[in-house]
């Protein structure tokens, strides 16, 4: 019975009630008071009208300004003039509110007249507040390292996932961009790879609600064209981001316990503002290219190689011989002087977006609302109609009580996504296809197979990859102040993640001498999968001050379950190709995949945060989590930290400092897990394949079980200082950090011998990632006019394999090396071109005269960054707003050799190439040519591909973001706030790497791509 | 199914504060902790998914360790060296003297020009595939012994096919790769740091489980349509076995057990057909997707280019003239120009996607036993026995009585039969060519990379290095 989920699912939803009914109880409870309290103050006061105009420093007259009477909840909203009116007592106070300015108390003393100039708002530590997750602290009192990013920066970038947005701005966070193809994945790393096995995914909060990472993508259907990584964050819309703050530490991230040993990622969506009702209205259009091309061999360059390498090969009287003319149609039978740009063909496209987005929001003191909603599509650098489409809506209200006692928020993302791609990513065609490989269509406009000598890239066009995915995020919060230093919150939260796809595989798009049909052919493939999560969060937060003393205490529980299905069905035989989508017109039908999977997790969290004087910090969290992913005995995990700052700039020997306006000494330590293993990995089991034999379904064993893992623990330690001078306009953040990772749960490899390749365990080793950061903001230039201001940031991070039992004689000798990090790889040492055999050399290492592995395979070449950072400038003079913005990263990656090591090979390589050994004595840097027919040769171009020499630096810097953008003067915009801007991202790279792009080192899938935006954003 | 014990009441306070959380707030704690919830752990456990099946109850019904087999079989036809996809059939053909290799994939290269590099995919596919099945018939051995439910007769019913996978398994390791480990255990530890054995040892372990295998199984064929293993294939196995370690009496005792119980196909054109008479074990064809063999997919050459191998001059060459089976059993596509003429292995007939079943992957035939036979009279000095069998199997052919008339001669006449007869099928030729020594004079002076050393694949590179007690590496690699 308790496994049952309605009965589990009961508790749950008792619980939540139960907080409910409090809260509406309490709050009910208390209005009846306030009702008899009022009643004696009416009356007593002379009430007056007062007006005036709000304006900026620029005298341009602000509307939408909140004028609110301090201590009531009556107020107004500056009109379109920046006038307002508004009944006070004499010795009332109003308060003026605005996005982006300072916040002034001013009070009446019996005038009625009242202009008012708003501030712009400096970055100030004072007022700045950072999302912690369960609580919000001020910046300055801020115990914990958090990097934080917001909309004015995210707003400014064309990117349409969150995490392209945050590319190079945050320290200590790395993200690289899978492919550039639109609906693709990121990937994203947090302070190091701190686990040997898992991934590097961070938890993401969005709104309060865990926000589910993994793709749901199927293998079977769009490995070729994005890996089968769909990132379901696209789904949330950069526009609609207020946000975006990174946890790193253990003081930030211990409340999440064990799922936050990669960091975590909270997602704070924008919220109606108090004012009169705006409509905004954003209009882009962007134009994406691929940024670099390979520069490849031209048609007679190709041919000369190929053919040395078929006679250094032996086979030379082969190519003489007309009988062996099939083998080689490029030599032969076709064209000898045609010649095709084929990435200019095949990617070499542009690619279009048209972004629209509609917000109206507004409201009153007591609730305000947000509704937005946008359109995007996009099309890609290949030929063909692919594109990707995306209509996401997102809706938020607030209320509070009239008392204030009472809150609710309720935020509402919902997204569409379209996504029509080729099956296969042709960018892999495009670097390797012959150069005088034949037209792509014959006269009649077919696809042209040249007489069976061709096999077509463009047949990937026919066979259309499709995914709809639908993404609805649903989060409420409501809490109620009991007393006035006790606040009852409930976190509600509900996520569906719906993606459904197929894959076509039609018999047009196969070369018509195989004679396939609709009947005997025709496939489709599609995949349906969901994945759906519910939260409950009841917490309790409590503050109490003691003279110097302020205590604030945050308890609460966290219940939450998730279950994810995925079914994939393949049909194949169709009566004919139009029936194709409809898999109940397919002859014969195989379940390919059918599964089902539940996560259920229960933590009880707390927070301890104590404050003396305003000077000294303390902040005690912590968490026990209980997880379904671990067997029986093994479920629950306790995780916590302690953080503490001390704000000497407040000491008095420092207090009168001009210099030093800002200065605070922050540390932590503590305890993080993670379980991010998949689920059900510790029970025996056979899986259910799909597959029949003989009428009989099959079942196979999954893999070599271990009852016996638990969670991987990550202990970080952060020691920071931050500095403010000259009245905080020069802010300078540095940190130091050391995460050590222990108890790895690791796929330990296996022998072959044993059946499997990979057993799941934990294994005593351990990880540490020691890094530096630092970020710098100034405000260079602060007048009326013109203001300038740069950021900067820096991270040095370090991995290294700190232990590893018995690592000599583990399957993983081969692989790690203690005191290296874990990206290393284990290679060859090239030592050139033999000048008298033409053959690569390595270094003998072991010295028995031949090059082998494992033996010869000590040359080490580690992949993780060495440094990367970001540098940002922004100059605004009058209504014109200049962003730069410059990306960096020092690393190392695999070049053009990794793939391409052998002149002569029957596909189209690097020029360089070129530069082979023909006779003795040539000093050359590619080996004799060989068309592939030399197994002996290849082993020598097999080891060069595995040597040092496939690896060069992969350093760069790129000007990843450029924004210009123009406020038109209200005289000219009937008294609408218009902007119009030019962006520009990924413009021009720095780099010395030998490939397609030094952040995207493979040469088959798309790289990032070049990109224009012009666009005019519209507000009244 | 539950997954956790949790018969009884735990205490709600210490499953959350056995950890450290200070005395001030436990008090506020239990308070929260009462009004929220019910039990800790219930919470936590979930039902396990309804793609796989808790392991121990596979082995109490029939049914689920039937499918557990089906995966073997399915697995051998789909992948690894016994499957007509990059199996033995084509890479042992292009390996030896068989088949010309046309393509340009690397690994195929280095098998066809004998420069097989220990990181070669395709090896590292057969290795790993193999003891992928080993353990899963490991597995079936073991789970079968401790059920509860199943009956005795299907205990070894099922004992006999998963002992014979394994026999079978090794049997083809043992032969490309020499001395190999034994598997017998599901036990990871051991078999992640086992070490290798003599290739005799191999061979005993080989014939003990497939005599135990012989004796479990029936000789009946419930399928009627010899698409599972049944005591009559682990014989046929056994012979060959026998025949490989010259025990020439049992081999000819194995093969004459058979051949009293099956009959020759005597229709030259029915031979590969899926009702073929002389079929003892054959691999009935993914029905969904296709209705055919891999083998025909992959030979058959209907346009030029249209394949990557072909039958190579020595092979065609290799024919009697008057033999049937060139004309049955090989085809012939010429070029558009008319300049180039390929010839390829025409058994296996009908291609995937023609929608009849008409044949179905045979892995072991009759006529196999008989030239078995042969082989050990000739060995046993039955010189007129000997010449019997062969001439059966010659005589279909459409070819005379042998003029072969003693050892020397027949044993020549044997091996040059068993190549136009089981040309393309499952390495036949490649291990007749070592087995008898002649490898050497027959390949060097039409293969130009041939050397001693390429009796033996190497071990997969990856595979030393994660269990070094496998070194050393076969010699030459």
């Amino acid at each position: 019975m308790k496994n049952n989920p309605i009965y589990r699912g009961r508790i749950v939803l008792f619980c939540v009630i139960q907080i409910f009914s409090v809260s509406l109880y309490a709050h009910s409870l208390a209005n009846i008071e306030m009702l008899y309290a009022n009643t004696h103050v009416v009356g007593l006061m002379q009430q007056s009208q007062i007006h005036g105009k709000i304006t900026d420093s620029n005298g341009v007259p602000l509307a939408g300004v909140s004028i609110i009477v301090k201590g009531t909840q009556r107020g107004t909203t500056s009109d379109f003039n920046g006038g307002y009116t508004i009944n006070v007592n004499n010795n009332q106070v109003l308060v003026f509110s605005f996005v982006g300015f300072k916040t002034q108390e001013i009070p009446i003393h019996s005038r009625n007249e009242l202009n008012v100039i708003m501030e712009p708002e400096v970055m100030s530590l004072d007022t700045v507040e950072i999302n912690a997750g369960y609580y919000r602290v001020k910046d300055r009192e801020r115990t914990g390292s958090i990097a934080k990013i917001e909309s004015k920066t995210i707003e400014k970038q064309p990117v349409n996932n969150p995490l392209a947005a945050m590319q190079g701005h945050l320290p200590g966070v790395n993200v690289v961009q899978t492919t550039g193809v639109p609906g693709g994945g990121y990937n994203i790393e947090i302070r190091g790879k701190n686990f040997i096995n898992s991934g590097t995914d961070p938890l993401y909060i969005v709104d309060g609600v865990p926000f589910g990472s993994q793709s749901l993508g199927a293998v079977d259907i769009s490995v070729g064209i994005n890996g089968a990584n769909i990132s379901p964050l696209n789904a949330i819309n950069p526009n609609d981001i207020k946000s975006i703050e990174v946890l790193k530490d253990a003081d930030a991230t211990a409340i999440y316990g064990s799922r936050a040993a990669n960091g975590v990622v909270l997602i704070t969506t924008k919220k109606g503002e108090i004012g009169k009702t705006q409509f905004k209205l954003n209009m882009s259009s962007s134009l994406g290219q691929v940024s670099h091309f390979l520069d490849l061999m031209n048609t007679e360059q190709y041919l000369e190689l190929r053919r040395e390498g078929i006679v250094n090969d032996g086979f030379g009287a082969f190519l003489e011989n007309p009988a062996f003319d099939f083998v080689w149609p490029d030599l032969k039978t076709w064209d000898q002087n045609r010649y095709t740009d084929w990435q200019k063909e095949l990617i070499g496209g542009t690619a279009y977006r048209n972004n629209v987005q509609l917000s109206v929001s507004g409201g009153s003191a007591q609730t305000q609302f947000l509704i937005s909603g946008a359109h995007q599509k996009e099309t890609t650098v290949f030929p063909g109609d692919s594109n990707y489409k995306k209509t996401s809506f997102h809706n938020t209200i607030s209320h509070r009580s009239d008392d204030d006692r009472f809150k609710i928020n309720l935020s509402t993302i919902y997204t569409l996504e379209h996504n029509k791609m080729p099956r296969t990513d042709l960018t892999g065609k495009a670097y390797v296809l012959l150069p005088n490989a034949p037209a792509l269509y014959d006269e009649e406009g077919q696809l042209n197979w040249e007489n069976n000598t061709f096999d077509n890239p463009l047949a990937s066009l026919q066979e259309d990859y499709k995914v709809n995915i639908n993404t609805l995020i649903a989060n409420a919060s409501l809490s109620y102040e009991l007393l006035n230093n006790l606040e009852l919150k409930t976190n509600l939260g509900y996520n569906n993640y719906r993606l459904e796809s197929y894959r076509i595989l039609p018999s047009t798009a196969r070369n018509p001498e195989f004679e396939f049909t609709p009947e005997n052919y025709s496939s489709i493939t599609t995949n349906n999968s969901k994945r759906s999560s519910w939260i409950a969060e009841p917490q309790i937060h409590l503050e109490q001050h003691w003279g110097d003393i302020n205590l604030s205490v945050l308890v609460g529980t966290t219940f939450q379950s998730e279950s994810a299905e995925q079914l994939v069905i393949k049909g194949t035989g169709f009566p004919n190709n139009n029936l194709i989508l409809n898999l109940s017109a397919a002859k014969t039908l195989e379940v390919r995949q059918d599964s089902d999977s539940d996560y259920n997790y229960h933590a009880v969290f707390g927070r301890i945060n104590l404050d003396w004087k305003n000077k000294f910090f303390f902040n005690l969290t912590g968490r026990r989590d209980g997880s379904s992913r671990f067997g029986s005995g093994r479920q629950f995990g306790n995780f916590g930290a302690l953080g503490a700052a001390w704000l000497f700039s407040e000491e008095s020997f420092l207090s009168d400092n001009t210099f030093l306006s800002f200065g605070k000494l922050r540390g932590s330590y503590g305890a993080t897990g993670s379980d991010n293993i998949g689920d059900y990995k510790y029970l025996d089991t056979y899986g259910i394949t799909g597959f029949e034999y003989n009428g009989t379904n099959t079942l196979e064993p999954t893999g070599i079980f271990n009852p016996l893992f638990g969670w991987e623990v990550n202990k970080k330690l952060e020691l920071a200082l931050e500095l403010g001078f000259f009245n905080d306009r020069i802010q300078i953040n540095t940190a130091w950090y050391q995460n050590r990772s222990s108890n790895q749960l690791i796929g330990i490899p296996l022998a072959n011998t044993t059946g499997f390749t990979e057993l799941t365990g934990n294994f005593d080793a351990t990880v540490e990632n020691t890094g530096l950061e630092i970020n710098l903001h100034t405000s260079n230039i602060q007048t009326d006019h013109i203001q300038w201001t740069t950021a900067f940031n820096i991270s040095l991070p370090k991995n290294r394999l700190v232990s590893f039992p018995d690592l000599e004689t583990s399957t993983f000798a081969n692989t790690y090396v203690i005191g290296q990090p874990l990206t290393i790889v284990k290679l060859y040492h090239a030592l050139g071109v033999d000048p008298d055999t033409g053959i690569y050399q390595f270094e003998d290492y072991n010295d028995d005269g031949s090059i082998s592995s494992p033996e010869d395979r000590q040359w080490i070449e580690d992949f993780s960054p060495e440094l990367f950072g970001g540098l940002g400038n922004t100059l605004s003079y009058k209504n014109l707003t200049l962003d730069v913005f410059f990306q960096f990263k020092k690393q190392r990656d695999y070049n053009n050799l990794r793939v391409q090591a052998t002149p002569g090979y029957g596909n189209n390589g690097p020029v360089s190439l070129l530069d082979r050994w023909r006779e003795v004595g040539d000093a050359s840097s590619f080996m004799l040519a060989s068309g592939g027919f030399n197994g002996g040769l290849s082993t020598s171009s097999n080891n060069q591909r595995r040597s040092s020499s496939a690896v060069s630096d992969a350093s760069f810097i790129r000007l990843r973001n450029i924004s210009l953008s123009y406020k038109i003067p209200k005289e000219f915009s009937y008294g609408m706030d218009l902007n119009v801007y030019l962006q520009g991202q990924n413009l021009f790279t720095i780099t010395g790497y030998d490939g397609p792009d030094p952040e995207q080192s493979s040469q088959t899938i798309l790289p990032p791509l070049r990109q224009f935006t012009l666009g005019v954003q519209l507000g009244f | 199914m539950k997954i956790i014990e949790s018969n009884k009441q735990i205490n709600i306070a210490e499953c959350y504060f056995n950890g450290s959380i200070r005395r001030p707030i436990k008090y506020l704690l239990y308070f929260i902790l009462i009004f929220f919830m019910s039990s800790c752990t219930d919470f936590i456990e979930v039902d396990p998914p309804k793609n796989v099946l808790i392991s121990k109850t596979v082995f109490e019904d029939s049914s689920t360790v039937e499918s557990a087999l089906a995966n073997i079989y399915y697995k051998m036809r789909e992948q690894g060296m016994i499957s007509g996809r990059y199996g033995l059939s084509s890479m042992m053909g292009i390996y030896s003297d068989e088949l010309n290799y046309y393509g340009f994939d690397t690994n195929y290269i280095e098998i066809y020009t004998h420069h097989v590099s220990p990181s070669n995919a395709v090896v590292l596919a057969w290795w790993s595939h193999a003891y992928n099945l080993i353990y899963a018939a490991n597995d079936i051995i073991s789970g079968v012994e401790t059920s509860v439910n199943l009956s005795q007769k299907q205990k070894e019913e099922f004992k006999g096919q998963a002992l014979f996978v394994r026999g079978y398994m090794h049997s083809l390791l043992v032969n490309l790769f020499g001395s190999i480990p034994y598997i017998t255990t599901t036990n990871y530890v051991e078999n992640n740091k086992v070490t290798r054995i003599p290739v005799n040892k191999v061979y005993e372990n080989i014939i003990s489980d497939l005599e135990a295998a012989a004796t479990f199984m029936g000789t009946s064929d419930d399928t009627g349509e010899h698409v599972v293993v049944n005591a009559s294939v682990a014989k046929a196995l056994l012979a060959r076995t026998y025949l490989y370690t010259e025990q020439w009496e049992l081999a000819e005792a194995m093969a004459d057990d058979l051949i009293t119980n099956y009959s020759l196909e005597l229709d030259i054109n029915s031979v590969f057909l899926k009702e073929s008479s002389e079929t003892i074990w054959q691999f009935k064809p993914n029905g969904v997707s296709y209705a055919n063999t891999y083998e025909a997919n992959q030979f058959v050459i209907r346009f030029i280019p249209g394949q990557t191998y072909a039958l190579s001059d020595s092979m065609i060459g290799a024919f009697e003239s008057g033999d049937l089976r060139l004309s049955y059993w090989t085809g012939s596509a010429t070029s558009n120009d008319g300049l180039t003429t390929l010839y390829y292995p025409y058994k296996y007939k009908a291609l995937l996607s023609e929608t009849d079943s008409l044949e179905y992957s045979i892995i072991f035939r009759l006529t196999e036993q008989y030239l078995i036979r042969a082989e050990s009279r000739t060995h046993l000095g039955n010189i007129i026995g000997a010449q019997e069998d062969l001439n059966m199997i010659r005589n279909r052919a459409g070819l005379d009585n042998t003029e072969a008339n003693n050892k020397n001669n027949l044993l020549d006449a044997i091996l040059h039969e068993r190549q136009v007869e089981f040309f393309t099928e499952h390495g036949h030729r490649w291990f007749d060519l070592k087995r008898m020594g002649v490898a050497n004079e027959i390949l060097s002076p039409i293969k130009p990379n041939w050397k001693d050393s390429n009796f033996l694949l190497p071990i997969p590179e990856t595979e030393l290095e994660i269990n070094p007690n496998l070194k050393p590496q076969n010699s030459g690699y």
